[in-house]
């Protein structure tokens, strides 16, 4: 059995690589850094204390688009895979069907993030 | 898929393999729906089905259905599940449904109803498909079941595959309508603005002590204490409605009979 | 290796379609980029662009016979013939939906995830109303259309989903009332979904029995077929569950009260009028290609339906008080007469999208009159709230007796010449019971319809009777053509009874 199949992987897992430890490095260097109050204090997480009744609380509105948007683009996934796995016997035709549909769904992110349903505050 | 492999599955013979799978893993699907009915933590219950929604996953790759057994392991146990968790938080998991009935008797005759329905449509289907002999399967799967899938989706089934799209707009656009409320401009804060807010005169900057800290009782109402002794109102969130607490509450507890702890009012 | 083929697309067939779907999308894209202040602008004038430009290239393809896309989607005379009603309903509904000079604002609330009666909400009592409302519109009409032309049941699942989901949407987007509303549109989602998975159930059972969802190989199987019908016959129970849903038959009538009267006008108006038409397409298309062959199997129970739903219609009419929930009842009632002209199978399809369109007009006519009768807190929907309208706003009254005696099928109206056509079709199809049941039970629904006329002019006006508010040009449109439609129709029908018999009937091969 051959593994040349698995080359295209194995490049990709280096490309990655590569890229992961580029950004991490780079980053000190060519950043910008501006001298800010805030910067100096010490990071903890839960910046307010927030009153919890026992046995948990319930999570604002946003999550439920968050999650919505989030399945939205799953069921996109849904579709490429089989366009993918086939994506040699379809030919040109394909490319364009599934050009065509994300074109269209990303009506619907353009709408989302004018619209301001990506910002969080 | 191996097309030979396929012919004995269309058959209706069992592999070692997907028989030793299938014991391992109907046990636990089942246990997993049990568990979705039984547990009385909503946030449980959906965790189980999420356990019996992977196995039938699994279930559905071993039947030589890749793909359909791909989108139950993306689609229901990633995404949908994934919302029927934030639904929960959302409405938040210690509210359970009134048990009160407001139609009388609607649930014995629903569980009657469903019972008959289920039994109607399972006889009739173990009468109907028990006559009927499965064919075609090989030749569906022949360049393998995704591609199968492929075919038909991009050919005959492009229109509805394109207005597929038009289904997942609506259903954006209706999750932004229901649940975001648009700022006005002006109203939006960047973060210069809240840096800003933070470092006035008069606003503590840095992270405040958490309710609780160094107190006698650990409840959310509870001032932290400061490290010279005093109270810092500032750990308690002003939701907390603020009020006397009773005798029997500020008595001091008794921590090695010293006295100065009952200060609390 | 390229053995993959698309099948030939006719574009110009799906043309109309195209148009629709295709300015659906540049209407968000316009609700993403254009100002607030210009959005209703652009928007109502994109809206009303598609749904003309989508009418005309209907009509020019009026002759078109095709079957396209390997058979997903069938282009015949009568497949166009709706999708012509539906256009043309969804223009006069787009009046309604389009009004801004009755309230501030228009119907639709301006930013719906405020909790109803929070402070956000008080705040944005005057602001303008969501302009979503129109590719929204845009997304269900163009969903209507491909619901009536589909080939197989799968595109049908798919465009059946892509006409609700919008509607059970902007039925929740009431301006007052707000919680009614989202309780309408919470019940509509529920059941709306229970029903689409029976569809969906039917749609595998049948796949199980044919080994096709083709409506045509779905006939030809049976045909050939000797297996057990068991299969087929589940599929097709649960299949037409999931279709008489949408037509609003009983016994799966009862989210058409609370929706009717919880959405806002407009779209109610637009529900009872288009989706009518979409979802009697539907039944027409998959009754008369499909199953046109089994018709023994299924017609005892179809017409077990179609009387209960005629006599379970009328009589909950008589005892409503509400002039929405009135209306509701009484389009439950009219489901009933056009499941009449289901059961009697091809010779009935003309005189049943007659009935569409007849019943479409005065439907939306009469709607657009309900939003007209108002008070300080929105429309005034009681009937005692009527009484004695007649006294201070007499133009109003007569054309609301217009509407109501159309619905009681009075002659010179289009209410008897619809019936008339139908129920004369029923009897060529052998179907005297349920013609007997349908002329008995519009006696009985006559009732309510004149207890309003009754209520109009007879009554003496309270001190509560609400003012009629003069209506913009838009609404006056609309209520306009709705009347004319309903005297033209019943006055000289033979004009568009000509057109519907020469329409044909659905391809089926």
């Amino acid at each position: 059995m051959s593994l040349t199949p698995y080359v295209p992987l194995v490049v990709l897992f280096g490309l990655a690589t590569v890229f992961a430890v580029f950004s991490v490095t780079i980053g000190p260097y060519i950043g910008p850094r501006r001298i800010n109050k805030a910067k100096l204090e010490a990071y903890e997480c839960g910046i307010e204390p927030t009153p919890t009744p026992p046995g948990g609380s319930r999570f604002p509105v946003k999550f439920y688009l968050t999650a919505m948007l989030f399945i939205i683009f799953d069921i996109e996934i849904v579709f490429l895979y089989p366009w993918a796995v086939a994506f040699d016997s379809l030919g040109m035709f394909g490319f364009v069907e599934m050009l065509l549909f994300i074109v269209t769904v990303f009506v619907a992110y353009t709408y989302v993030w004018r619209r301001g349903g990506l910002d969080w505050d | 898929m191996n097309p030979a492999l396929t012919g004995v599955l269309a058959d209706g013979g069992v592999t070692t393999g997907e028989a030793v799978t299938f014991w391992i893993l109907a046990p636990i699907a089942l246990a997993g729906a049990i568990g979705m009915v039984l547990l009385r933590n909503a946030v449980h219950s959906a965790l189980s089905l999420v356990l019996t929604m992977l196995s039938l996953g699994v279930f559905y790759v071993l039947q030589a259905g890749p793909f359909i057994g791909m989108v139950q392991i993306i689609v229901y146990t990633g995404a949908i599940m994934m919302l029927f968790l934030f639904v929960i938080m959302l409405v938040g998991r210690n509210t359970r449904d009134s048990l009160i009935e407001v139609l009388r008797g609607q649930r014995v005759a629903a569980i009657l109803l469903g019972i008959g329905f289920a039994m109607l449509l399972g006889t009739g289907l173990a009468r109907g498909i028990g006559s009927i002999p499965a064919v075609g399967l090989a030749e569906a799967n022949v360049n393998g079941n995704v591609e199968g899938i492929a075919k038909l989706l991009f050919t005959r089934y492009i229109f509805a595959f394109e207005v597929t799209s038009a289904l997942l707009i609506t259903a954006a656009v209706g999750a932004m309508i229901l649940a975001h409320v648009e700022k006005k401009p002006g109203e939006k804060m960047d973060q210069k603005v809240l840096s800003r807010a933070r470092f006035e005169k008069g606003n503590y900057p840095g992270p405040k002590a958490g309710p609780g800290v160094f107190a006698t009782s650990d409840s959310v109402a509870t001032p932290a204490l400061l490290p010279d002794g005093t109270f810092t109102e500032r750990s308690v969130s002003k939701v907390v409605p603020a009020r006397e607490l009773t005798i029997a509450e500020a008595r001091p507890k008794a921590v090695n009979g010293s006295k100065e702890y009952g200060a609390i009012k | 290796m390229n053995d993959i083929q698309l099948p030939p697309i006719d574009y110009a067939a799906l043309l109309p379609m195209l148009i629709v779907f295709g300015l659906a999308c540049v209407g968000i894209l316009a609700e993403a980029f254009v100002p607030r202040k210009h959005r209703f602008a652009v928007q109502a004038t994109l809206t009303l662009a598609a749904l003309i430009a989508g009418l005309v290239t209907v009509i020019i393809n009026r002759d078109l016979e095709v079957t396209t896309i390997g058979g997903a989607v069938t282009i015949d005379g009568a497949g166009l013939f709706l999708q012509g009603i539906i256009l043309v309903l969804g223009i006069v509904a787009f009046g309604l939906i389009a009004e801004r000079r009755l309230e501030r604002g228009g119907a639709f609330v301006a930013n719906a995830a405020h909790a109803a009666d929070s402070d956000g909400d008080k705040k944005q009592l005057n602001e303008a109303g969501a302009t979503e409302i129109f590719p929204l519109t845009l997304f269900a009409i163009a969903g209507m259309m491909l619901f009536c032309v589909s080939g197989d049941l799968l595109t049908m699942f798919v465009a059946l989903e892509v006409f609700s989901l919008p509607l059970y949407l902007m039925c929740g987007l009431a301006r007052r009332r707000r919680l009614l509303s989202q309780e309408s549109a919470l019940k509509y989602f529920l059941l709306g979904a229970f029903a689409s998975a029976f569809f969906l159930y039917g749609v595998a059972l049948i796949y199980g029995y044919a080994g096709s969802v083709q409506l045509v190989a779905i006939k030809q199987s049976v045909l050939d077929s000797d297996k057990s019908g068991v299969l087929l016959a589940a599929g097709l129970a649960l299949l037409a569950i999931g279709l008489l849903f949408k037509a609003a038959a009983v016994p799966f009538h009862v989210w058409t009260p609370d929706v009717y009267q919880g959405a806002p006008t407009p779209i109610t108006a637009l529900m009872a009028a288009c989706v009518k038409a979409a979802a009697f397409g539907g039944l027409l298309r998959v009754f008369n290609v499909a199953f046109e062959t089994t018709s023994w199997d299924w017609r005892p129970v179809i017409t077990a339906v179609a009387m209960a739903t005629m006599i379970v219609g009328s009589i909950l009419a008589v005892t409503q008080t509400d002039i929405k929930r009135l209306l509701a009842y009484s389009s439950i009632a009219n489901a009933g007469y056009l499941l009449v002209g289901v059961v009697s199978l091809g010779g009935a399809v003309g005189s049943s999208m007659f009935y569409l369109v007849a019943y479409g007009f005065s439907v939306l006519a009469a709607f657009g009159m309900v939003t007209l009768v108002r008070d300080a807190d929105g429309e005034a929907t009681h009937l005692s709230r009527w009484a004695g309208l007649g006294k201070g706003s007499p133009l109003f009254s007569a054309m609301f007796t217009i509407i109501m005696l159309g619905f009681a099928g009075i002659p010179l109206t289009s209410g008897f010449s619809s019936k008339f056509a139908l129920f004369s079709s029923a009897w060529d199809a052998n179907q005297s019971a349920l013609v007997i049941v349908g002329v008995l039970s519009s006696v009985v629904l006559a009732f309510p319809y004149l207890k309003v006329v009754v209520l109009l002019w007879l009554n003496p006006p309270g001190d509560e009777t609400p003012t009629v508010s003069v209506p913009g040009y838009l609404t006056r449109a609309v209520v306009g053509v709705g009347v004319l439609a309903t005297i033209v129709l019943g006055v000289a029908p033979s004009w568009l009874l000509d057109m519907v018999n020469s329409a044909g009937t659905f391809l089926a091969k």
